[in-house]
Formats: C-alpha cells, sequence, structure tokens
C-alpha cells in the first residue's frame, strides 16, 4: 500500500511556479529522498505533503486517504524542521511529549513513550534541560524524538541534518536510517546533499525547476540517468557531459582511463588543468577543445598541471543525451 | 594602553556621579514624605536625626478617609483592565502578525493612529459616551476606555511576528489548533513582553488620576490617587505628616511590587528591546 500517494500536485506564488504537476508514490515502509539544487520546489513539495501550503491543483493521499482539504494535524505525520523548531521556552521532555499532551494522551501512557523514545535516541539524562543548553546534535535528536513518539505512519523531514557538522552528519545519517528501518517507518527526506540522499534513499526523486527529473532507485540515478541535468548533478565529480555532433555523452570519471586504450574506445586529447589528490584516488581534469574531463585515478598519480593527455573510455560505459537532455541509449 | 584605562575610568567615575545625584534628586520627594510620615509635625521641616519616631500619622489617615476601599477599587479596576487587556490586545496582535485578512494593513495603520492621539483630549468625549450608557461613577466607566490599547496590540504584533514560524507549524503538525498555537506557542515564548508590558499597565493605572476624578464621585468607586487627592485638599485642613503618610500608604504597594521584580522588571526591558 502507498503511503503518501500525490497526482499531479502543482502550486504557485503570483506567478511562480515552485511545484509543478507533480506526481509521486511512496510505498508504505520507504525512505524516499526529494533532492534537488536550492528552489526547485523540494521544500515546498514536502511543505504540501504536511498540510503547510495548500496546493493550486493536485491531490495529496497519506494512508489511502485523501488529504488535500485536512489541516497538519490531522495528516497522520510527524515532521523534523531544519531549524529543529524545539521550543525554547520548554524542556527536553515537554518537548518531546508537546504533541503528546496537545492531543491528550494519558500521562501514564505519555511517560511510558517518553521513557521508550528517550533511550532509543539516547536523550535520557538531557530530559530536563531546556534545548538552550543541547549542543546542535542533542538538538537533532530532540527533534527525532518529537517526531517518533507521535508513531505517525508517514515522517517528514526538511534538511535535518544541515545545520551539523561533516563528522556528526555522517552519524546521524546512519543513524536515521537504522532508525526508519527498525521502526518501519514511512520517511520523506528532503535534502540537497546528494550523499545524503544516495546513501539513505530507497528511492531518490530528483527535482529541477519544480519537476521530477528522475525517481529510482539511487543506483539507477547514478547509471542510468534519465536526463542531462540527472547526470550533471548526480556524483562527485558529476558525470563528465562530451559533446559529439547535436548529442552529449555522458561518462562517469572513473570509466575513463588514459592512453589510447582498446581499438573500440572513444577518445578526448586535452592539457591537464587541475589534480586533486582525495587521499584513495586523485580526480585529473583536462580540458580538450569542446568540454572538461574529470578522471578517476586510484591512489596518488604522476601527473602534473600541463601535461597533454589522451582519456579513453569504453563506448558502452557511455550515456548519449539529445539536445533536449534526455537520455536516447 | 595606560591613557585609554584612565580616560575609561574617569567616564565611569563621572557617569556613577551623574547617575547617583539623578537618582538622589528623584529620590529626594519620596524621602521627605517617608520622614515627614514617621515623625510628628512638629519635625517637617527640621531635621534631627534622634527625632522621636511615630506611626501615629498612619493611623490619623487611616481613619480619616477610607483607604481601605479606595485600595480595593484600585486592585479591581486594575486587575481587570490588564485581564481584559491581555486578552483583547492578545488577541488583535495575533490576527494582524498571522493572519491574511483584507484590510488588514488599513486596519493596523488606524489602531497605529490611535497611539497619536492623546487621552487627555478624548475625555470630554468619553465622559459624554459613559453617561449616554448610564455608567457615570461606575468602576468600568474608568476602565473602559482603557480596555484596548494601541500600543500593547502593537508591542505584541512586533512580538509575535518576531517569532520564528517554524515554531508554529511544528505545534500545527503536533495537533494544536489555531488557537491552541497561540496559547502554546505564542504567549509562552512573549512572557517577558507581557511582564514588562504588565508592569507599564499596573504602574500607569494605579497612577492615573484625571479621568477617574471626573468619572467618579463617590466612595464606593473612587481609586487611591482620586481619594488621596481628596483627602489632602485645602478644606481638609493641611497636615503634611498625615498627607505623606496617607502617599505612602496609597503608593506602598506599588512601590513594594517594583522593588520586588525590580530584576525581572530590568531584564524584560532588555529582551523586549533586543529584536
Amino acid at each position: 500500500m502507498a503511503a503518501v500517494t500525490l497526482s499531479n500536485l502543482t502550486k504557485s506564488w503570483s506567478g511562480i511556479t515552485a511545484v509543478n504537476d507533480v506526481s509521486l508514490v511512496v510505498p508504505e515502509g520507504q525512505l524516499v529522498a526529494l533532492l534537488g539544487p536550492s528552489g526547485c520546489g523540494k521544500s515546498t513539495t514536502l511543505r504540501l505533503i504536511a498540510g503547510l501550503e495548500e496546493p493550486v491543483s493536485g491531490t495529496v493521499m497519506i494512508g489511502g486517504r485523501d488529504v488535500t482539504k485536512l489541516p497538519p494535524s490531522d495528516r497522520r505525520i510527524s515532521m523534523v524542521f531544519q531549524s529543529y523548531a524545539l521550543f525554547p521556552h520548554l524542556t527536553v521532555a515537554e518537548n518531546i511529549i508537546f504533541g503528546l499532551k496537545v492531543r491528550k494522551v494519558a500521562r501514564a501512557e505519555r511517560d511510558e513513550r517518553l521513557k521508550k523514545v528517550a533511550d532509543i535516541v539516547e536523550l535520557a539524562p538531557y530530559l530536563h534541560r531546556k534545548p538552550g543548553q543541547l549542543s546542535g546534535g542533542q538538538r537533532q535528536r530532540v527533534a527525532l524524538a518529537r517526531a517518533i513518539i507521535a508513531e505517525q505512519p508517514v515522517c517528514l523531514m526538511d534538511e535535518p541534518l544541515s545545520n551539523l557538522d561533516a563528522q556528526l552528519r555522517h552519524e546521524m545519517r546512519v543513524e536515521i536510517r537504522a532508525l526508519q528501518q527498525r521502526l518501519g517507518m514511512t520517511m520523506v527526506y528532503v535534502t540537497h546533499d546528494q550523499t545524503e540522499a544516495m546513501t539513505m534513499a530507497d528511492t531518490v526523486v530528483l527535482m529541477r525547476k519544480g519537476q521530477i527529473e528522475q525517481a529510482g532507485p539511487p543506483a539507477e540515478l547514478y547509471t542510468r540517468p534519465a536526463t542531462s541535468f540527472v547526470a550533471s548533478f548526480i556524483g562527485a565529480p558529476a558525470m563528465n557531459l562530451v559533446p559529439e555532433q547535436d548529442d552529449l555523452l555522458g561518462i562517469r570519471p572513473e570509466h575513463i582511463g588514459l592512453g589510447q586504450g582498446p581499438d573500440d574506445a572513444v577518445r578526448r586529447q586535452g592539457n591537464v588543468i587541475s589534480v586533486e589528490y582525495m587521499g584513495a584516488d586523485t580526480i585529473v581534469s583536462l580540458a580538450t577543445p569542446e568540454s572538461r574531463i574529470s578522471i578517476r585515478l586510484p591512489g596518488a598519480s604522476q601527473i602534473r598541471v600541463g601535461d597533454r593527455l589522451t582519456a579513453h573510455w569504453a563506448s558502452s560505459a557511455q550515456c548519449r543525451f539529445n539536445a533536449r537532455g534526455q537520455r536516447i541509449n | 594602553m595606560s591613557l585609554i584605562n584612565h580616560d575609561n575610568a574617569a567616564g565611569e567615575w563621572l557617569e556613577t556621579v551623574a547617575a547617583w545625584t539623578l537618582g538622589l534628586l528623584w529620590l529626594l520627594p519620596l524621602l521627605f514624605a517617608v520622614w515627614t510620615a514617621f515623625h510628628p509635625s512638629a519635625y517637617i521641616a527640621t531635621f534631627d536625626l534622634f527625632a522621636p519616631l511615630t506611626l501615629e500619622n498612619f493611623v490619623t489617615a487611616w481613619k480619616a478617609a477610607p483607604f481601605a476601599r479606595y485600595l480595593l477599587n484600585t486592585v479591581v479596576l486594575v486587575t481587570g483592565i490588564l485581564i481584559v487587556q491581555f486578552i483583547l490586545c492578545t488577541l488583535a496582535a495575533f490576527a494582524f502578525a498571522r493572519f491574511d485578512f483584507a484590510g488588514r494593513d488599513i486596519l493596523f495603520a488606524l489602531v497605529l493612529v490611535q497611539l497619536m492621539v492623546s487621552p487627555d483630549i478624548l475625555i470630554l468625549e468619553n465622559y459624554i459616551t459613559i453617561r449616554s450608557l448610564g455608567l457615570v461613577d461606575t468602576l468600568p466607566a474608568i476602565a473602559l476606555p482603557y480596555l484596548a490599547s494601541a500600543f500593547g496590540i502593537f508591542l505584541l504584533r512586533q512580538t509575535f511576528k518576531s517569532i520564528p514560524k517554524d515554531f508554529e507549524e511544528a505545534a500545527r503538525i503536533e495537533g494544536c489548533s489555531t488557537l491552541g498555537v497561540l496559547w502554546r506557542v505564542y504567549i509562552p515564548l512573549g512572557k517577558p513582553i507581557y511582564l514588562a508590558y504588565g508592569l507599564v499597565l499596573v504602574s500607569f493605572h494605579w497612577n492615573n488620576y484625571l479621568w477617574p476624578l471626573i468619572i467618579t464621585n463617590s466612595v464606593s468607586t473612587r481609586p487611591l490617587t482620586v481619594g488621596l487627592a481628596i483627602f489632602a485638599s485645602p478644606d481638609q485642613g493641611i497636615d503634611w505628616s498625615v498627607i505623606c503618610a496617607a502617599t505612602l500608604m496609597t503608593s506602598g504597594p506599588l512601590l513594594i511590587a517594583f522593588l520586588l521584580f525590580q530584576r525581572q522588571f530590568v531584564q524584560s526591558f532588555m529582551r523586549a528591546g533586543v529584536r
């Protein structure tokens, strides 16, 4: 059963269309990441699901119910905000059980659920503090606790990790994913960070200009990008886009080798303009007459800036995009 | 370096002296009242450290006029205005801050215009209105012109507007209705402002004189200020000791309250300013 179904959802403000005819199915128990550059409509889509915005047209179904006209409180969702939105006048415990209190859950049950959730997110020692006395990571956990204690079938996350440092972000990524799978939550997760989307999601939905560019499992977006935009967005460095007549050829940096290669290989020549040593591998950038090509080489490299090199790749490794950016092979 | 320090020290010293001078100047009438009230009439104009202390003046003043009744009137009046203003201003401010409705900006501008009208100008008009309502010489009559406050609406609207919308949205998702959001999010987060505004409001209405003087003419409705003025009027015979004792009695509760709350009072104003 689909937990969330969006049908032809459109939202615009005074002429600007933020979400344009978006249809999407989020299966129950899955983590779906809405990914895209800023202004692509991913946050607006999430807010439409939450009921914080009203669509111009289209419908939102949650758990088989049409909730398009319902207020957020009746949609059976929980949400984690980018700012966490923890109430500064309440303690951690009061923040977590805020919703239960509003919904008049009996005190005994409230306490029991609080204890359980506080253990899950390891907040038990901090329950009597105010959010202002917590670190960024702890605040994030409070926000998470408030979302899971509600035991709503759908949890929405709006860039929940963007205020954390890189180390913590990695930890929380693993933790949130583990939690989501353990509790069997359906999660819609908005992020601009492709690493988050690729590592956590069952399905990645890449958006651009208010529309879905491609939706699929992370590996599909990586290996079979539907458009040149997807190709240029996913991957670090992104897929190389090399013009060939009217088409664009897309090749991942790791599929490119140096030298002439086999006879049937595709080749380009150019000058090295940068060499970035990343530890496990090195990214060499080549300036060819028609484009730039990034090449991922294992380990350290002796190549210097200014060297003239030939790069080659197997034609089977390349994607071909037409003039409108659609993949045609 | 030492020069700068020296300059700072001199500046600080000057500031301290100025602050003390001003403070003492302000305090002088109160000090005089305290001195006079606790000593027999003979010592009004002579300062003698060993003058006999007495509470006689307070007893005389208390017996001479129905101050207990005046105090009750003032307390009821101020509490009533406080409660009604908080409710009205909160609801109006919430509407202005967070709702989109036709004519909102014009209405808010009209509210602000009211800030520029001196209340004293309206005394005659207010009197006519109150009389046509048949409320002359009642406590509601004193309160009625002050039940809604443009300043209160403005202050709370600014406060509500400064509260991040995420809080409201989080509360809505957690199940709050519109009034629930107001009650559980906006009001608790505005608490310092409510405290500061409440204190200003209490002191203003505790001390308000002209309007109550005009609209009341009996013991059962007069607040302290009017009662005290009548008590101190020349036709009662002027005994400064007794008048000062009465003044202290009437301003005492407010003074004590402010001394108790002065830390919160100052803090809430500081917080109200930092936005």
